[in-house]
């Protein structure tokens, strides 16, 4: 028997163990591990599955939203096979899952019916198993819509709304609730009206949300701005069209004092700044994050003064094509960051060694349209889904609806094995989060590991 | 297997304190290289930030909150003389700081970092009896085999050099039974670590916690490594020791509202309007508040999420400025542009095709409508609403002993409805109020006009006693017809942020939209060729507040609006013989705007504050299909 840990970590979580810390077994380059919470333990070796959040499709199977497991450790017999779908009753506009601090649980949003479904994750990784669904969200939270990212703090979770029950604007506001699912606390996002003792550091102050992530040895939390339920709940095209509605999206990211929740500062970043990732290495004391509209890589960094500052530093593709930069992720060195542009299907890597100056080194045309990446620790596989929102994605033929796994060899990406959700029927993919036995100190099930024979004659 | 631990065990113990106190002094112990980029401070960091000084300065003490994270557990322990007891009667009405640890672990941003941490804090108190005599520190031990109370009191000799004031009690258990319900109680999720050779190691891996726990026994804070430093946790003490009163949940300040006596405007309309209709003699203060419950109840929706309210927003007009047409149930697209409710008691015909004419009846058609509220079944709408707790009760108190059906449910939406009154505008004042100075210069030009040359009053009327400024007619203005013939540009201008617009292909939208439904108006009702595209006459009060305008929300601004009639509509088979070309010079346009600008009723801040007063419906942990999953 190997080490039982040997490929998981608890990353700034502290284990009371040599033997685990020895165990590693390479440097991480890049990781979608490392965009998750920094309170979590991360698996470090080989992922055993990759859970994928899918949105149900009126009409495809059963038609509702579902966890989808699949098994993505090639030594298993099931590589690159669904291994379970858990349906979960209606279309709720999945899309952003997060675990709990000990990766127990699996909380996994419905941006549209607000509703929170808890997996266990940790009792079988292989078949998680519906634990609990917070069906008051919008009630216990004062009227926030739209639970967006489910982000770990120690013993709790932030969950980053969308909008709000009143008029499904982007007026918005993160909830903080207990690992048990019991509501805590509600922190409006600053708005002119009420800026709630934050600096406001340009012309915006929308009050908008989308993500959050943290930088806990600055004490900063950096939250970015989407729009509300109205917009990303509409038709795209009809949107598109539609003036008043073009309007309504963020132009701001806030900096907040992490351990108070309170904002710090609002900064301009116009255009729909989404995801956010925060460096790694001591002082890089910056995060970033990329618009939607306008396609940018923006740099929120402290500068030499220690104040927050936000600075576009990088076009993503040609903006005024607007190829719509989806999802992205930094190495853990920091020195690289994936970005997916939806309308044109590509993932590109850029060189962020000068994080002031990111250059695109490579692209990549995974498909008709795409939306998230998600890596493993060493950055040597890659896992791509293709649906953005249920009623964004693209139409007809185009409306490609996959997952693929590919490997990274630093220069190049390899297709491994891709599997079309529209013709198991299962619905349109979007969040990805790995799982893995070692996780929880279990082995793989017998029977699951494929004959060595096998394994090697591939 | 234990019992022939126990030299190893008090070794084990000594060695650790030896060990802390190297922590003590800063001493970096050697950890793997590949470790340093997975500590707490983030990558590079050896030692954690609770070793060093803080590299951040803290929010004031006493300006933040931490509201409670539920209940602290309980469960029996053992002190250090072996006495078992509840870990409650050790809380003892004090704030504590509950570290889970045991005695052997050697991580350094492990145990020893919460024992250091620990100890700085005691070593504060010494310079402050009163928090001394407030707080207590407990470390409790998850390794009932190896931490006997013996240990403990052992591992507690390490620290006494903290100093003598303060209180820090070293606890452990007499079993894993005992410790079980402890750990799950805190979500301490340990596991024993497994050798080379597959049996048990003595090490365990955890997530490291210290819990903050106030006197009424509530968790407060949890600290994992990375705010694990002592300056954090007396700011945290001290915080909570200023706190004059609950925190509680931070409910929003999103919008107040403050309840009107709607009854009374229904009963008295503003200055402006006709006589209430005789409708309006059936209101009562509950039938009023009931419909108005029910308009903001997005449980009234197939998935609970849409009320009536979210198409009508109040301080949107009663429509919605953020959209032209509007979107239902699961973003499903409505081909129209959200009427407003403003004065539709007074509306004979509803809808933009006009095809039904009471309020009452008309409100199943956006109930069941699949692209609105998406209800299956009138039942389902009734037998919903009769199993919601709010309700009970509420239609027989408002309809003398009559409960949920089609006829009350219609009749209290109706009345609510029908008291969102809107008049006394500045135009009112001047022509019905005689007062000559309530309306400006241009506003008046603008007045002749829209009864004169640019014939606006032909359909928008008005007459000497009240004005409705609708016909309550359908026409047609062209805006249909050159929707129905995709008549566009074939680029679109699309905004993407303040001061960024692109023109972007039709195809590139086409590809990433559904095909529009088909739109012929009032011809969808009578089958008639010639009602092709006509639509509503609409109102025009409070016209300044619903934009945007037009059937199909396609001009962004009054302006627009105006410019499009001056053009004479556009041209058709069906166009409306009253549409012509007017000829309006520019400041024509600009006093007719003046004048629609001053037709916003004084009320309407009132109806606003009415309407976010009122509760808005969403599910609660007792809805009836809520919580069904476990």
């Amino acid at each position: 028997m190997k080490l039982i840990r040997k490929n998981a970590l608890f990353l700034p979580v502290a284990i009371c163990s040599v033997l685990t810390l020895v165990g590693l077994e390479s440097k991480p380059v890049a990781a979608d591990e490392t965009c998750m919470s920094p309170y979590m333990a991360k698996i470090t070796g080989q992922e055993d599955y990759v859970y994928v959040w899918t949105l149900g499709v009126e009409g495809l199977g059963d038609g509702q939203d579902k966890l989808v497991t699949v098994d993505v450790n090639p030594a298993s017999k099931n590589y690159g096979k669904v291994i379970q779908t858990l349906s979960v009753g209606g279309r709720n506009e999945a899309h952003h899952s997060g675990f709990t601090d000990d990766r127990k649980y699996l909380w996994a949003g419905g941006l549209d019916t607000n509703k929170l479904f808890i997996f266990d994750v940790s009792t079988d990784p292989a078949k998680p198993a519906l634990h609990k669904v917070i069906e008051d969200f919008t009630s216990a939270s004062g009227g926030v819509v739209g639970p967006h990212t489910t982000y770990a703090l120690p013993g709790r979770m932030l969950i980053t709304g969308l909008s709000n029950n009143k008029d499904h604007g982007g007026r918005t506001a993160m909830v903080e609730y207990t690992n048990d699912g019991e509501y805590v606390a509600t922190y409006w996002m600053p708005t002119d009206g009420d800026l709630n003792g934050a600096e406001k550091g340009g012309k915006f102050a929308d009050g908008y949300g989308y993500d959050v992530r943290a930088l806990p040895r600055r004490n900063v939390m950096v939250s970015s701005s989407f729009t509300g339920w109205s917009n990303y709940m509409m038709d795209f095209g009809k949107m598109l069209k539609d003036e008043e509605a073009m309007k309504r999206f963020g132009n701001t990211v806030v900096v907040w004092d992490l351990h108070a929740k309170k904002p710090k500062k609002v900064l301009d970043v116009p255009g729909a700044p989404l995801e956010i990732r925060c460096a790694w290495q001591e002082n890089h004391n910056w995060c970033v994050t990329t618009t939607a509209l306008t396609s940018k890589i923006w740099l929120i960094y402290e500068d030499d003064k220690q104040e927050w500052q936000a600075k576009p530093v990088a076009d993503i593709g040609d903006p005024a094509k607007v190829p719509l930069p989806v999802d992205i992720s930094i190495a853990a060195n920091d020195s690289g960051l994936w970005v997916d542009t939806f309308m044109d299907g590509k993932s590109r890597y850029f060189d962020m060694t000068d994080p002031f100056n990111p250059k695109q080194t490579y692209e990549a045309t995974i498909g008709k349209q795409l939306n998230m990446v998600s890596e493993s620790w060493d950055g040597k596989r890659l896992y791509y889904t293709s649906s953005l929102l249920a009623n964004w994605d693209k139409k007809g033929a185009d409306n490609e609806q996959f997952f693929k796994a590919y490997t990274w060899d630093g220069s190049s990406l390899t297709p491994k094995f891709a599997i079309d959700f529209t013709a198991e029927k299962l619905g349109r993919p979007h969040q990805m989060r790995f799982g893995a036995h070692s996780l929880y100190a279990q082995t793989r099930p017998a029977g699951q590991d494929k004959e060595l024979a096998t394994l090697e004659s591939k | 297997m234990m019992s022939g631990r126990g030299s190893q065990i008090r070794m084990s113990a000594l060695v650790m304190g030896a060990c802390l106190l190297l922590v003590l002094g800063l001493t970096i112990p050697a950890v793997p290289a590949d470790v340093k980029q997975e500590t707490a401070g983030g990558a590079g960091a050896q030692l954690a930030a609770g070793y060093g000084e803080l590299a951040y300065v803290l929010p004031a003490v006493g300006s933040y909150s931490l509201p409670p994270l539920g209940m602290a557990g309980n469960g029996r322990v053992l002190d250090e003389s072996g006495a078992a007891q509840d870990l409650h009667s050790l809380f003892a009405g004090k704030y504590v700081l509950l570290s889970f640890m045991y005695s052997s672990c050697q991580e350094v941003n492990g145990c020893p970092l919460s024992a250091h941490v620990l100890y700085k804090i005691k070593a504060a108190l010494q310079q402050d009896a009163g928090l001394a005599e407030k707080l207590r520190l407990i470390s409790l031990s998850f390794d009932p085999e190896h931490d006997t109370p013996e240990v403990m009191r052992l591992y507690a000799e390490n620290f006494r050099y903290a100093g003598a004031q303060g209180d820090w009690r070293f606890l452990t258990t007499a079993a894993q039974t005992e410790l079980r319900p402890l750990l799950t109680a805190y979500r301490q999720e340990i596991q024993r670590e497994i050798t080379v050779n597959g049996g048990q190691a003595d090490t365990y891996a955890h997530l490291l916690r210290v819990f903050l726990v106030d006197p009424q026994r509530r968790i407060r804070n949890i600290y994992s490594v990375g705010f694990l430093h002592p300056d954090v946790l007396l700011n945290d003490v001290r915080t909570l020791l200023q706190e004059q009163q609950q925190a509680g949940s931070r409910l929003p300040p999103l919008r107040q509202g403050k309840e009107a006596d709607l009854l009374a405007l229904a009963h008295n309309p503003p200055l402006g309007l006709p006589p209430a209709p005789e409708a309006f003699k059936a209101l009562t203060e509950d039938k009023i508040q009931l419909g108005r419950k029910l308009f903001f109840d997005r449980r009234l929706s197939i998935n609970n999420t849409f009320s009536c309210a979210m198409c009508h927003i109040p301080e949107q007009g009663f429509t919605s400025n953020e959209m032209a047409t509007a979107v239902g149930v699961e973003g499903r697209s409505v081909r129209r542009n959200s009427p407003s409710l403003y004065n539709v008691g007074y509306a004979s015909r509803l809808f933009h095709d006009g095809r039904d004419s009471k309020l009452e009846e008309q409100i199943w058609q956006p109930l069941m409508a699949r692209n609105e509220m998406a209800n299956p079944s009138v039942g389902y709408v009734l037998d919903k609403i009769r199993a919601i707790p709010d309700y009970q009760g509420w239609f027989e108190t408002a309809f003398a002993g009559q409960g949920v059906s089609m006829q009350t449910l219609g009749e209290a939406l109706a009345a609510y409805e029908r008291t969102l009154l809107s008049a006394d505008s500045a135009f009112d004042r001047w022509y019905y109020g005689k007062d000559a100075q309530a309306l400006g210069e241009d506003a008046q030009q603008g007045f002749r006009l829209f009864t004169g040359k640019a014939r606006c009053s032909t359909c928008h009327t008005l007459n000497e006693q009240a004005a409705l400024f609708t016909d309550n007619q359908l026409h047609n203005t062209g805006v249909g017809y050159r929707e129905s013939m995709g008549i566009h540009p074939a680029k679109q201008r699309v905004s993407l942020a303040p001061g960024v617009t692109v023109e972007v292909d039709q195809s590139i939208i086409e590809s990433v939209g559904e095909t529009p439904a088909p739109d012929l108006g009032l011809y969808e009702i009578t089958l008639n060729p010639a009602d092709r595209w006509k639509y509503r006459t609409a109102g025009l009060r409070n016209i300044a507040l619903t934009a945007p305008y037009m059937h199909n929300g396609s001009f962004a601004t009054l302006e627009e609006v105006i410019r499009f009639y001056n053009q004479g509509g556009i041209k058709n088979a069906t166009l409306s013989p009253l549409i012509q070309p007017l000829n309006l010079s520019d400041t024509e346009v600009g006093y007719l705007l003046a004048f629609l600008n001053a037709l916003t009723g004084s009320n309407v801040e009132m109806l606003a504050a009415d309407a976010l007063a009122a509760p808005v419906g969403d599910p609660v942990s007792t809805v009836p299909d809520g919580g069904k999953l476990q």
